[in-house]
């Protein structure tokens, strides 16, 4: 194919994609076309050491915004197929040998940057997440995530995450307080805590924030996660106001969210107790396709979700002993509940549809 | 200094590993003279020390210390079985009893025990740091585990309804080096390792020669209290298989708790499986807050430093 005939095909297709956009401008351009490509490489681009930029990405990023597809493009992409799959193996092979570093509470980097693409897949594809507020949360020193927790398995948590990481400018690391139940089960326990996760306990979520990390907690547990299909966005009790004490006694804002989207990505029509005990599940949904499919069951909806971060609540301004009274403890939990709630309400009320 | 000056230290299990290391730093202070007690007599002979074969639960121990005037005791007489037996709780949980009560009786100013982490027990519900005021909740499993709860129990008595016996409780993780025979150490000496599939608790651990630094130092310094002693770095359990260079053999996790309970004592399992299963499933890794800011000790080898030297050293052995 000669270099005109290139260029011509692809101003073509350029063309073609912005008919499509003027015709529905609220759709993607489709995965294909050159300017996702370009996205897809910038975002690649930043991932990768400085010397690899120079030798391959540089190059190619060029060709690819001259919209040529000749040699130096291919050589590009050639680089960098081998030189992931030298990463990939140098990543098991030093993981193998012990050869890595966690930190105190054992976040793995490698391991999380290892398995974002999955979790990038869901975020914008599957579920093609978008944010707003995420001007509220802040680059630097400590602050309390407070979300609402729904649709049975705890993709929001990784949703949540997912959205500070890549969207917010200081792409800060949340660490994620997940429910007791989980260290218990086997491969789940260990990846949540290599991906920063601890177990939700007060003492957990007060040493967190006394490090100046960015923490989030779902104050409903288990009892916001099972909610079946028709309690949908109505939020559970607030566990025992725990996240509440913890951001007294370190000073830290809350920062209430919501997450709109998750709760219909499975339908769970009922609760059953007696498969509950006999497998050990704090709680066992009945679905239209789970248990019946097996783990078919567990293929979520591809439904539209939006993460709404509100106006940071302060709380250093109570002092620190504030944690240890039990009234301003429950007022303050009530009033970070009705703020998500209230949120929750407001977006559900824009949304047009759930898939969309 | 005169003889008379000199504080006198008791220590007990002195023919044992910890014991005869501690007596032999202590011997090194000119301002200390260093009483050596135990059942057995010492292979080797520490210089400078006197030794007294006796048992902790000897009657005898009481009128030695009215006689000599103990000023200090450390306790580091403990017999580590993985079984529960009764043999090893008469001599663990009564001697420690037994001393505690000749102590408090014969105006002793000081007791150091060396104490185990173990004593919270790992449980889903750790948080993964454990402050000295958690509870104890050790598991009962195992012989050695049980025990040391008892001794716990009974020390908290002691301090609070002995409040001029100044004492000091030091509690240590998993104990590696190259020259110890512990858990840790037993669990990582074959080339395969028992683990449980899908866990991989974090852990803390200490090099053999901070146990004895930390024990000595307790004993120079008075620092009374309840302190966890650690490396400063805490590892995932599968990081420090991996650097010892061991390969992990996977059990069902329920499949291991089911097979223990069917082998009753003096099995072979658990042999092989020195550390209970609980503590390779959940986390039981100490806060170091107080050792640093109230104990004022600091290790000085690293927990991953500490698990190469062991690597390097056993593969060395054989």
């Amino acid at each position: 194919m000669g270099d005109a005939e290139s260029q011509e095909l692809i101003a073509e297709l350029e063309r073609l994609t912005k008919q499509a956009q003027a015709a529905a401008p609220d759709s993607d351009p489709p995965l294909s076309s050159v300017q996702r490509l370009r996205a897809c490489l910038e975002e690649l681009i930043a991932r990768y050491p400085e010397e690899m930029r120079s030798t391959a990405l540089e190059p190619m990023r060029e060709a690819l915004s001259a919209g040529r597809l000749d040699a130096d493009l291919l050589k590009g992409v050639w680089y960098l197929a081998t030189y992931t799959l030298d990463h990939g193996v140098d990543l098991v092979r030093r993981h193998y040998s012990g050869e890595y570093q966690t930190d105190a509470w054992g976040l793995h980097r490698e391991f999380l940057n290892a398995v974002r693409p999955f979790f990038a897949f869901l975020y914008k594809v599957y579920w093609r997440v978008e944010t707003a507020g995420l001007e509220n949360v802040p680059s630097e020193g400590r602050a309390l995530l407070v979300a609402n927790h729904s649709g049975q398995l705890p993709w929001d948590g990784t949703m949540l995450t997912l959205a500070v990481l890549s969207e917010h400018p200081a792409q800060r690391l949340a660490r994620v307080l997940y429910s007791g139940m989980f260290p218990g089960v086997p491969f789940i326990s260990s990846w949540l805590v290599r991906m920063g996760g601890t177990l939700a306990a007060v003492e957990n979520c007060t040493r967190l924030l006394e490090q100046d990390e960015l923490v989030v907690v779902f104050p409903e547990g288990y009892k916001g996660i099972g909610k079946t299909f028709r309690h949908r966005y109505v939020l559970a009790r607030f566990g025992r106001g725990g996240f509440v004490r913890a951001a007294l006694s370190s000073g830290a804002p809350i920062i209430p969210v919501a997450v709109v989207g998750a709760e219909e990505t499975y339908i769970s029509l009922h609760k059953s107790s007696t498969l509950a005990a006999i497998t050990g599940m704090p709680y066992f949904p009945i679905t239209p396709t789970f248990p019946w499919l097996g783990v078919l069951g567990f293929v979520p909806l591809p439904t539209k979700w939006t993460i709404d971060f509100g106006k940071p609540i302060p709380t250093a301004g109570y002092g620190r002993d504030a944690a240890d009274n039990p009234a301003l403890v429950l007022q303050l939990t009530d009033e970070v509940r009705s703020v998500v709630q209230d949120m929750l309400d407001d977006r559900l009320a824009r949304r047009r549809s759930v898939f969309r | 200094m005169g003889e008379l000056q000199r504080r006198i230290v008791l220590v007990t299990g002195a023919s044992g590993i910890w014991g005869r290391r501690v007596a032999a730093r202590l011997v090194t202070y000119s301002a200390y003279h260093v009483i050596g007690l135990d059942e057995q007599r010492p292979t080797e002979a520490v210089v400078g020390l006197e030794f007294v074969q006796a048992s902790v639960r000897d009657p005898m121990v009481a009128d030695l210390m009215k006689a000599r005037g103990v000023d200090t005791v450390c306790h580091l007489a403990f017999l580590e079985s993985e079984q529960p037996q009764e043999s090893a709780f008469e001599a663990n949980v009564m001697g420690a009893s037994r001393l505690l009560c000749a102590c408090s009786d014969t105006g002793v100013r000081k007791v150091v025990v060396k104490s185990s982490m173990d004593v919270y027990g790992a449980c889903a519900t750790n948080p993964a740091f454990l402050g000295e005021d958690h509870p104890l909740q050790g598991n009962r499993r195992y012989g050695y585990v049980r025990d040391m709860v008892e001794i716990e129990t009974l020390c908290s008595g002691f301090r609070q309804h002995v409040p001029g016996l100044m004492m000091s409780i030091l509690r240590f993780p998993s104990i590696i080096g190259p020259t110890v025979d512990t858990p840790m150490t037993r669990l990582l000496s074959e080339t395969w390792m028992p683990t449980l599939l899908g866990f991989d608790p974090m852990m803390q651990l200490i090099h053999e020669e901070d146990v004895v630094g930390a024990l000595v130092h307790a004993v120079l310094n008075d620092v009374p209290g309840v302190f966890n002693a650690a490396a400063k770095d805490v590892l995932p359990l599968n990081k420090i298989r991996a650097l010892a260079g061991k390969r992990p053999v996977s059990l069902l996790h329920p499949l291991a708790y089911w097979a223990l309970r069917l082998s009753g004592a003096g099995s072979r399992l658990t042999r092989r499986l020195p550390i209970d299963p609980d503590y390779l499933r959940f986390t039981c890794v100490g806060d170091l807050a107080r050792m640093s800011r109230e104990l004022g000790f600091e290790p000085r080898h690293s927990a991953e430093a500490a698990v190469r030297e062991f690597a390097e050293r056993t593969v060395r052995r054989t």
